[in-house]
C-alpha cells in the first residue's frame, strides 16, 4: 500500500501545477503512531506531507462539501462512494471534483491495538507488509495487520474507488462479502437482550457527536438534536436520551451509509457504531436492492415513491 | 482549594493498609475512584478497594466529571398542596474522598475552582461537592508521548488540587499531606510510618524520571499578549481547516466547564438540568434572531485557543490549559494543539 505514495504525490503535484484543482484533500500523519489527519495541498512544493497506508481511515468526503473551486480528493473506495452520495444528494457539483481513486486494502482501528496492550502507549509503530510493529515503554510487539483492520474493512465489498478520474496502482480484489454477520447475532437476540446489548454499548456515550461530525452523509444545516423549536428530546446523557440520539441518526441514515468505520474509528469512548448501521443497510439492501454511493445518476433511495416499493413493513 | 505546595507531614504507607484505609473509609465517605468499566478506565464510585484500578496512564474523562458531572439536576419545580415550590437537590450527607487523581487533572480541579468561585455569584451546585471532597493525587510514574504539563505550569508530581499526594514506590506508598483536611483524614489510617532515606529517595527518583520523560517543552512565554493582539489574524482560516467541530477535546478536557441549562418536563415536576456544552458546536453561539456571532469553525476553535491561553491569563494569571494531552489524543481528525501553539508563537 505505502509503495502508491510515490503516485500519489506526482498526480497531485501534476493536477496542481495543470491548474485542474487549486486544492486537494489529502492525508498526512496524525498526532499520534498510526493516525492520520486531513491535508490540504493548495501548493504542489507541499506533496511530500501526503502519506498513504492503512493508518489513512478518515472519510475525506467530509471535506468536500462548502468547498470553493476544484477540489480534487484522494479516495479509497468508502471516500468515493460518500462522493458518490453527496453529488447524488445535490451537495457536491461534480464538475468541480477531481477523485484520486486508491484502491483500499483496509484501514487500521488502532482501539483494536490498544486494547491488546492493556494501556501501554504506543510511541512508535510501523506498517510493513502485513504486519504491524509498536513500540512502547518497554515493549515491543509485531502484529498480524489483518486482525486489527476496522470491521468495516473486513466486510467491505468496495475497496476499489466506484468513480475515480485518475487511479493509482492496480484494482485490489473485492471481497465477496454477503452482509455483516452481526446482524445474524442481533436478529437471533430477544428483544430484552437486544436492549440489553445495546444498552451496554451506548451507556459511556458523551454526546460530544464526535460520530455524526466525522460522517460526511451527516450535514444537515441544524441536526435534529440541536433543533430547539421544538426540542425533539433532552441534551442529557441519561440512557433514553442517549439511545433516542442514536437511533433517530441511524434511521436518518439509512440508505446513506457507505459503511466507511470512520464513526467508530473516531468514537473516543470505545462505542461500536457501526450496529444499529449495518442493520439499517441491510434492511436496504434486502427491500429495495440499493446500496448508497454507488451510483450517482440514481436517486437516493429515501428520496422516491415506487409502486412496487417492498411494503412488507405494514402489516 | 489549598494550593500551597509543601506537604505538612509525609509518611509511608504499605499497599495493604492502603487497602484496609480505603475500605475503613467507604464506611464513612463516598469514595470515589478509578475504575475499568471493560470499556474505558472512569471515575466512579465504588463499595470496595478491589474495584480501584490503578494500571493507567490517565482516565479517558477528566475527574472533572465527579464535581462537574456532564448531566446535573440544579432544581425541581413541583406543585405541592396547590403551591408551586422548588425542591432543591437533598444536601451532600456524607464527605467524598476522591481517590487516584492525577497531577494534571487535580491542577484542572483547582483551575475550575477558581472560575466557579470567584466574581459575584458563586455556583453553588459546584461549590457544595469541591467544599465537601477531599482529594488524593496520584504522581504519574509514566506520563504519555502527547503530555505536556511541564509547559504550562505542572508537573507529574504536581500537589496543586491535592490535599493528600500518593506515589507509588514499590510496595508502599509515600504519602505526602499537603492540608489539613488531608492531615485528619489521614489520621485514620493505620499502619503509617515514617518514611525512611530509601522511599524518600524512591519517590524523588520517580518524580525527577517522569518529570524528565517530558519530551514536548513549549516554550509559551509572552503568548498571552500576543494571542491578544491576533484577534483578526488570517492564521485562524489555516489552524481551524480540519477541525469538524465535534466536542471531544471539551468534553474530555479537565478544564472545559461551559454548560448548557434545560428546563425538562418529568412525571416528579420541572427539573431545572445543567448538561456539558461547549463552544465548539455551532448552536453554542446561535442567537434567537438567527445571527451567529461565530459562524464558522475559525471563529470557534479561535475562542477555544483564546480562552485557555489568553483570556483566562487575563483573568487568573496562568493559563487554563493544564496539558494532559487527552484532546491530542483522541481528536478523530488528529488536531494536535502543542502544534497549534507552536504556530502561533512562530506567527
Amino acid at each position: 500500500m505505502t509503495e502508491k505514495i510515490e503516485s500519489i504525490r506526482e498526480v497531485v503535484g501534476q493536477l496542481l501545477k495543470d491548474g485542474k484543482v487549486d486544492l486537494v484533500i489529502g492525508y498526512q500523519k496524525g498526532a499520534t503512531p498510526l493516525t492520520c489527519s486531513p491535508c490540504f495541498i493548495t501548493d504542489p512544493s507541499d506533496v511530500d506531507k501526503l502519506i498513504w497506508d492503512q493508518r489513512c481511515g478518515i472519510n475525506l468526503a467530509k471535506y468536500l462539501k462548502d468547498k470553493e473551486g476544484k477540489v480534487g480528493i484522494i479516495a479509497k473506495g468508502c471516500d468515493s462512494r460518500s462522493t458518490v452520495l453527496l453529488i447524488s444528494e445535490n451537495q457536491v457539483d461534480k464538475e468541480n471534483v477531481t477523485v484520486i481513486g486508491v484502491p483500499c486494502e483496509g484501514v487500521i482501528n488502532k482501539k483494536k491495538i490498544e486494547k491488546t496492550l492493556n494501556g501501554k502507549e504506543i510511541i512508535e509503530a510501523e506498517i510493513k507488509e502485513d504486519k504491524i510493529i509498536v513500540k512502547g515503554h518497554g515493549f515491543e510487539k509485531t502484529l498480524p495487520l489483518e486482525e486489527y483492520l476496522s470491521e468495516s474493512c473486513n466486510l467491505c465489498r468496495h475497496p476499489n474507488p466506484i468513480i475515480h478520474d485518475v487511479l493509482i496502482g492496480e484494482p485490489v480484489t473485492e471481497r465477496q462479502v454477503d452482509y455483516d454477520p452481526n446482524f445474524d447475532e442481533l436478529d437471533s437476540m430477544t428483544p430484552e437482550e437486544r436492549y440489553m446489548f445495546f444498552v451496554n454499548e451506548l451507556e459511556d456515550c458523551i454526546r460530544c457527536y464526535s460520530c455524526r461530525n466525522v460522517c460526511p452523509s451527516c450535514y444537515c444545516k441544524e441536526c435534529f438534536v440541536d433543533a430547539t423549536m421544538p426540542q425533539w428530546f433532552g441534551k442529557t446523557t441519561d440512557l433514553s436520551d442517549t439511545m433516542i440520539y442514536h437511533i433517530v441518526r441511524s434511521l436518518h441514515m439509512a440508505g446513506r451509509c457507505v459503511d466507511c468505520g470512520a464513526c467508530t474509528r473516531a468514537c473516543p469512548m470505545g462505542i461500536n457504531l457501526r450496529y444499529l448501521l449495518s442493520v439499517a443497510e441491510k434492511v436496504i439492501k434486502d427491500r429495495f436492492d440499493y446500496e448508497a454511493g454507488i451510483d450517482a445518476e440514481q436517486e437516493p433511495v429515501m428520496g422516491i415513491y415506487d409502486k412496487e416499493d417492498s411494503d412488507e413493513f405494514i402489516k | 482549594m489549598n494550593s500551597s505546595s509543601k506537604p505538612i507531614k509525609t509518611i509511608a504507607l504499605n499497599k495493604e493498609h492502603t487497602a484496609e484505609f480505603l475500605n475503613k473509609l467507604i464506611k464513612n465517605y463516598r469514595v470515589i475512584a478509578p475504575v475499568d468499566n471493560g470499556k474505558t478506565i472512569r471515575f466512579q464510585e465504588i463499595a470496595d478497594s478491589d474495584e480501584i484500578e490503578l494500571n493507567y496512564s490517565n482516565t479517558k474523562l477528566a475527574s472533572k466529571e465527579i464535581l462537574f458531572p456532564q448531566t446535573e439536576v440544579l432544581f425541581t419545580v413541583k406543585k405541592k398542596d396547590g403551591k408551586t415550590v422548588i425542591e432543591k437537590p437533598k444536601p451532600i450527607e456524607k464527605d467524598w474522598v476522591v481517590f487516584g487523581v492525577r497531577p494534571c487533572d487535580a491542577k484542572g480541579l483547582e483551575n475550575s475552582f477558581k472560575v466557579f468561585a470567584s466574581g459575584a455569584h458563586k455556583d453553588r451546585a459546584y461549590l457544595e461537592k469541591r467544599e465537601k471532597s477531599i482529594v488524593i493525587g496520584y504522581a504519574c510514574e509514566s506520563p504519555l508521548s502527547t503530555c505536556f504539563c511541564t509547559s504550562v505550569g505542572g508537573s507529574p508530581s504536581g500537589r496543586e488540587g491535592m490535599d493528600i499526594l500518593f506515589t507509588d514506590i514499590g510496595d508502599k506508598y509515600l504519602v505526602e499531606i499537603i492540608t489539613q483536611r488531608g492531615e485528619s483524614l489521614m489520621e485514620q489510617a493505620s499502619g503509617a510510618k515514617q518514611p525512611s532515606k530509601e522511599d524518600l529517595a524512591a519517590a524523588q527518583n520517580i518524580w525527577d524520571t517522569a518529570e524528565k520523560s517530558i519530551k514536548e517543552i513549549l516554550n509559551l512565554e509572552g503568548l498571552e499578549e500576543k494571542l491578544d493582539t491576533m484577534f483578526d489574524d488570517p492564521i485562524w482560516d489555516e489552524i481551524s481547516q480540519k477541525c469538524i467541530g465535534c466536542g471531544t477535546c471539551a468534553y474530555l478536557c479537565p478544564t472545559c466547564l461551559c454548560f448548557d441549562i434545560q428546563d425538562e418536563e418529568t412525571p416528579e415536576g420541572i427539573k431545572r438540568i445543567r448538561t456539558w456544552d461547549t463552544c465548539q458546536f455551532p448552536i453554542f453561539t446561535l442567537h434567537t434572531s438567527g445571527h451567529n456571532p461565530r459562524p464558522s469553525s475559525k471563529e470557534r476553535v479561535r475562542q477555544r485557543i483564546m480562552h485557555k491561553f489568553c483570556y483566562f491569563p487575563q483573568e487568573y494569571g496562568h493559563t487554563s490549559c493544564v496539558g494532559c494531552g487527552r484532546c491530542i489524543r483522541e481528536c478523530p481528525v488528529g488536531y494536535d494543539i502543542r502544534e497549534v501553539l507552536v504556530k502561533l508563537e512562530e506567527t
